[in-house]
């Protein structure tokens, strides 16, 4: 019974493979899967095969019948192609490239700052942007950084007249919006920097993004707290994090954000300087000098603001080594992203 | 700041490893920049003793030494001019490597065998002395290990210090926050018991401050008969090690305990002080001063300046003059311990271009009880080093600030702010750590007196931060703020901007960004006209180049740059835009005007990402550009924008034939166009670039039609083709429109061109222009009939319009 019906299954494929039009593959059908085929008359002798092989040998008809209705259908639309002057699937070399259409891509820091963005709008922060020419007084002293102030030593400042220049920080949109708005905010602003300052690891105009959140009871828990859902969100879960004590003239108190180095995971690379920390952002609570020059109350309101670099989210996304690529827009480079 | 783990031991114990050290410092704020063993690999050099000298018989400058070294003598050729007889000093055996990554090995030198080399501070690592063979003073013991020896074997840390912590600028300051966190305590080499009271005068100098404001502290004394010479190997190693250069032992001491206690202090050679005298007041007009690097110094009248009676001797906390410089032949020193204005510090440094480790710590804040203290610790060590005299009595002029030096603290402030329940005595507990007086008023007020060299901590929020740092940030839990929900802002033109961008990206743009600041040579490039308004920038005063130096009008020259450097690296098919900046002044106005524009740039293959096999042939022209515009304008369903040709007012960077405008109501909002082949070749470009220039900010102001749905048609459409000729310079775009405008009765679906031809066997004058039309209604089957009808009303009117007739 087992050989019989091997030995139709071979006699089938020689003759399927012999049949060149539609009357050919009729006779096909009938002699092999028609009512009064061999292969139906083979089922019926079933029933006389002993008790323990009928299961086995059911199921080998099956199969058989099964692969020899799928060969029969492949041949069927094989002669349907061709009728139709279609080109038969041997004929066409698949393996030719497909054509493709020009597509282009946003640049890293454009697609990393709007990440960052939207990790930020859905936890409800608003998005504004400011001038990048700005004035002495929004960009250092509304932010409590008078003129001969050592901190504007940090500031490596481009100048454009007596008290214009190009804004060295995200930072002042905190005063602009703030002068303009009560409390409860939250917002963002994101946009370009400026510092005159050139080399593998800087470059005189950069992104920023700084964010702010102010209303009644804002604590430095709830500051961690946001930050750390970013942080979460932009590299991943499991990302450590760290605050420690720095100085920003207009937040106290003041903290720089670590995370785990993302390219040795802690060991301790060349581009953490063998720390296991890189250096992610700088954030604080705002200063009470802050909320007097936009004439909030200080002991009614507290809040938290903070400003990350975006060339620097990005670069250790991308594992980019000099941020210089940023701004030579080779196309090697941005078909990358 | 730098410092090495052995002198901070000097001033506590702790019990920490190098790691732990630096990781316990960045969490207390004290950033750890970098840490660097030092010379713990100068193996094989050791302290040999030069017991003969002969000259090299081939060579004038060198010569022949025999040095004794590990019990053995040893031949060694040296070229230093102070090699002699005597001498102690540092040999590099063979197989020694140097920092330099030189490895002695036993040689030839002229002929003749040398067995190791003499090594000059600078072959060392020790100095960038190179002049001659380090000579190591007094007696040693010869065979030893150098770096044994001379203890150079340490570790440096560099601190990142934040303006706020004037008090960490020296050893001791470092060392009193290390014992804070590892519980040591601290060891001032100078006991404040032992600290003499001065008067305000003195028997044999006079001093003056008729500056008070810039100058609250003056203290000064004068010690004799001081032997100027070199300093003991310790001072020097102590310099050397963060990278001072030792110059003689009483200039190192004011060095020295400048880094020690973060006090800097001047030492003058009190002969050449002028009527023996001090007077601290503002330059006078006119005045100038030779400062101790050379350099003549011209003042103005708000610079503070240490005088003598008649001229300025110094710099007030900043530099000496070269006049009253301690040297060889100095044999009294006035030495000068004061406290000046921050800020006046900070102003004269900084127009005098001038910074020193002592400006650096005045114009951060020097604690003004500190200058006693180091008045002391610089007496002790000039009369233990330089055998000095000290002339009893002294001066000190001080006006301590007014105020109270207490600070109130509130318990609930503290607890908001940090959103931990923090109480009164955890509070007290912390502050009390670093030296700071606390008492406990109620346990809600707290009354706080910070020490003196705790010259931050001037507020409430202030101590609040400090509470924060001595907790440790990181022991404060995450939370997420009670926020009421509420409108979000939402910035309507940034939106707009973000869909530009995608749909020129669907286009098959990338994004670039390029600087906002520009070369004015630009606009060479572009031949602009002298008087074009691009040419109004705003200048940076301080650029850091010639290409840097203005603020860019257009993204025009950015993008360019970048198609220069994509074909000088072999890329010639390219798809750049920009969405950014341009600046421009804005008179009356404080801050100039900035505006988005969108400037893309095509060059090349039309389609570069295909494999050469499907579109070879095709490079973009400027159509591809108008194409890019036309899906723009529609997907923002701006329709009230129009194509205009407009050679005669083309740019002067564009060629006129192939130029157009985007207009809204009269007003040009945009271009596009090919760039011109004079502007391309200044640019190094040989190749044709297509441009498109938009102004995004009026862009959007321009009215958008709204998204409304227009039901399907459901009755069948009839095709008829329209072939006309008509003159030559029509535009086959104006007969499109032209046919779209006439469709009053709302049966004409669209017009698509479809063939323009010109030459034989048209007639000369003419064009063919063949356009298939498309006929429907929208409320039933159209007839034969009607569509005859509309097709010969608009071929009348084509033909009645531009002048022409059917082609046969």
């Amino acid at each position: 019974m087992e050989e019989e019906l091997q030995s139709l299954t071979k006699e089938a494929d020689q003759e399927l493979e012999d049949v060149t039009d539609s009357a050919g593959l009729e006779a096909f059908r009938i002699k092999f899967l028609g009512r009064k085929s061999r292969f139906n008359s083979l089922m019926k002798e079933l029933g006389n095969v002993p008790n323990e092989d009928r299961p086995r040998l059911g199921k080998l008809a099956n199969q058989i019948k099964k692969e020899l209705e799928k060969k029969y259908t492949g041949k069927k639309d094989e002669l349907q192609n061709e009728l139709q002057g279609g080109t038969t699937t041997e004929k066409v070399d698949l393996t030719l490239p497909g054509r493709r259409y020009p597509f282009g891509r946003p640049h890293p820091v454009t697609r990393t700052m709007d990440e960052i963005c939207a990790i930020f709008e859905s936890m409800g922060f608003g998005v504004a942007e400011g001038p990048d020419i700005e004035t002495d007084f929004y960009n250092f002293e509304a932010l409590n950084i008078p003129a001969h102030h050592p901190a504007r030593d940090m500031h490596d400042t481009f100048y454009l007249g007596k008290s214009t220049l190009l804004r060295t920080h995200t930072s002042p949109m905190q005063a602009r919006i703030m002068e303009q708005q009560e409390p409860p905010l939250r917002m963002i602003a994101p946009g370009k920097v400026y510092r005159c300052d050139s080399d593998v690891t800087h470059t005189p105009m950069f992104h920023q993004v700084e964010g702010f959140l102010v209303d009644k009871g804002i604590s430095f828990t709830d500051l961690q707290g946001v930050l750390g859902v970013f942080i979460a969100r932009i590299f991943d879960e499991e990302t450590p994090i760290r605050a420690r004590p720095s100085y920003f003239p207009f937040t106290e108190p003041s903290a720089e954000i670590d995370i785990g180095c993302v390219i040795c995971r802690g060991e301790g690379c060349r581009v953490c300087g063998h720390s296991g920390w890189l250096e992610i952002l700088g954030a604080g609570m705002i200063d009470p000098e802050v909320f007097r020059q936009v004439k909030y109350d200080p002991d009614q309101y507290s809040g938290f603001a903070f400003g990350l670099g975006v060339e620097r989210i990005a670069m250790l996304k991308y594992g980019i080594d000099d941020i210089r690529l940023f701004y030579e827009n080779d196309a090697r480079f941005l078909r990358q992203f | 700041m730098k410092f090495t783990i052995s002198w901070l031991k000097q001033y506590t114990d702790f019990d920490l490893e190098t790691d732990e050290l630096a990781e316990r410092l960045t969490m207390a704020g004290l950033e750890v920049e970098t840490v660097d063993e030092l010379f713990h690999d100068l193996h094989q050099v050791r302290i040999a003793e030069v017991v003969d000298v002969k000259k090299h018989p081939d060579a004038d400058r060198l010569s022949l030494c025999r040095v004794n070294v590990c019990g053995e003598k040893r031949d060694v050729v040296c070229g230093a001019p102070n090699v002699r007889p005597g001498l102690f000093a540092a040999l590099a055996l063979p197989g020694a490597q140097l920092p330099s990554g030189l490895t002695v090995k036993e040689s030839k030198i002229r002929g003749v065998l040398s067995q190791g080399m003499l090594c000059s501070e600078k072959d060392l690592g020790i100095s960038e002395d190179h002049s001659g063979i380090m000579e190591l003073t007094g007696e040693w013991e010869s065979g030893q290990e150098l770096a044994e020896a001379l203890e150079l074997k340490d570790t440096l840390i560099e601190v990142d210090l934040t303006p706020n912590r004037p008090d960490c600028t020296s050893v001791i300051g470092i060392a009193r926050e290390v014992a804070a966190f590892a519980g040591g305590k601290l060891r001032p080499p100078v006991k404040h018991t032992i600290i003499p009271e001065l008067a305000e005068g003195h028997e044999r100098f006079s001093v003056k401050v008729e500056a008070p404001d810039h100058c609250p502290r003056y203290a000064a004394r004068l010690v004799e008969n001081v032997q100027i010479g070199p300093s003991p190997w310790w001072l020097k190693k102590r310099l050397l090690s963060v990278g001072l250069r030792p110059i003689n032992n009483v200039v190192d001491i004011t060095n020295f305990i400048m880094l020690e206690y973060g006090q800097p202090l001047h030492a003058f050679d009190f002969r050449k002080l002028s009527g023996g005298g001090i007077v601290v007041r503002k330059a006078q007009p006119g005045e100038g001063i030779t400062t101790l690097d050379g350099e003549n110094r011209k003042l103005d009248p708000e610079m503070l300046m240490i005088c003598d009676l008649d001229r300025p001797v110094a710099v007030a906390g900043i530099m000496g003059g070269e006049d009253s410089e301690v040297g060889p032949e100095t044999v009294d020193v006035l030495i000068e311990a004061a406290c000046f204005n921050p800020l006046s510090i900070r102003r004269t440094s900084r127009i005098l271009n001038l910074s020193t480790d002592s400006a650096y710590r005045f114009e951060r804040g020097v604690d003004p009880e500190l200058a006693p203290i180091a008045m002391e610790r610089a007496v002790q060590l000039m009369t233990a080093l330089a055998d000095a005299e000290l002339v009893p009595g002294g001066v000190d002029i001080y006006r301590p600030s007014e105020g109270s030096q207490s600070l109130s603290l509130r318990v609930s402030k503290t607890r908001e702010i940090l959103g931990l329940d923090f109480t009164a005595r955890e509070i007290s507990e912390l502050l009390s750590s670093i030296e700071i007086d606390v008492e406990n008023v109620d346990g809600e007020n707290l009354l706080v007196t910070p020490p003196s060299f705790r010259v931050d901590l001037e507020r409430e929020v202030d101590l609040i931060e400090e509470v924060a740092r001595l907790k440790g940030y990181n022991r404060f839990p995450h939370t997420l703020p009670m926020v009421p929900m509420s409108r979000a802002y939402l910035d309507d033109a940034r939106s707009f901007r973000k869909k530009v961008s995608a749909l020129v990206n669907a286009s098959g743009f990338d994004e670039a960004i390029n600087y906002s600041f520009i070369s004015p040579r630009h606009f060479d490039m572009l031949n602009l006209p002298e008087v074009s308004p691009f040419r109004k920038t705003i200048a940076i005063q301080n650029p850091l180049t010639d290409d840097q130096s203005v603020m860019r009008t257009t993204l025009l020259p950015g993008l360019l740059e970048n198609i220069r450097h994509n074909i000088n690296h072999q890329i010639t098919d390219i798809r750049l835009f920009e969405i950014g900046k341009v600046f421009s002044p804005k008179s009356g106005q404080e801050l100039p005007l900035e505006t988005f524009r969108l400037t893309l740039l095509c060059s090349g293959a039309r389609f570069p990402e295909a494999p050469p096999l499907y579109f070879s042939e095709q490079q973009v022209d400027i159509f591809d550009i108008k194409g890019v515009a036309e899906v723009l304008l529609q997907e923002l369903r701006r329709t009230g924008v129009k194509f205009e040709v407009a050679g005669d007012s083309a740019a002067a960077y564009s060629q006129s034939s192939l130029y157009m405008q985007l207009t809204e109501g009269g007003r040009v909002i945009g271009e596009l166009g090919a760039v011109s082949p004079s502007t391309l070749e200044k640019f190094s470009i040989k190749q044709e670039v297509f441009y498109l220039d938009i102004d995004l900010d009026l862009l959007y102001q321009t009215d958008s039609r709204p998204r409304q749905f227009e039901p399907l048609n459901r009755y069948p459409a009839v095709k008829r083709d329209l072939a006309v000729l008509v003159p030559v310079n029509t535009g086959a775009g104006e007969i499109i429109g032209e046919l779209l405008s006439v469709n009053k009765e709302k049966l004409i679906e669209d017009a698509e061109l479809f063939d323009v031809y010109e030459g034989k066997p048209v007639q000369e004058g003419f064009k063919s222009v063949a356009v298939s039309m498309t006929y429907r209604s929208s409320e039933h089957t159209l007839s034969d009939k009607e569509v005859n009808k509309v097709h010969q009303k608009i071929t009348d009117r084509i033909l009645d319009r531009f002048g022409g007739r059917l082609r046969e």
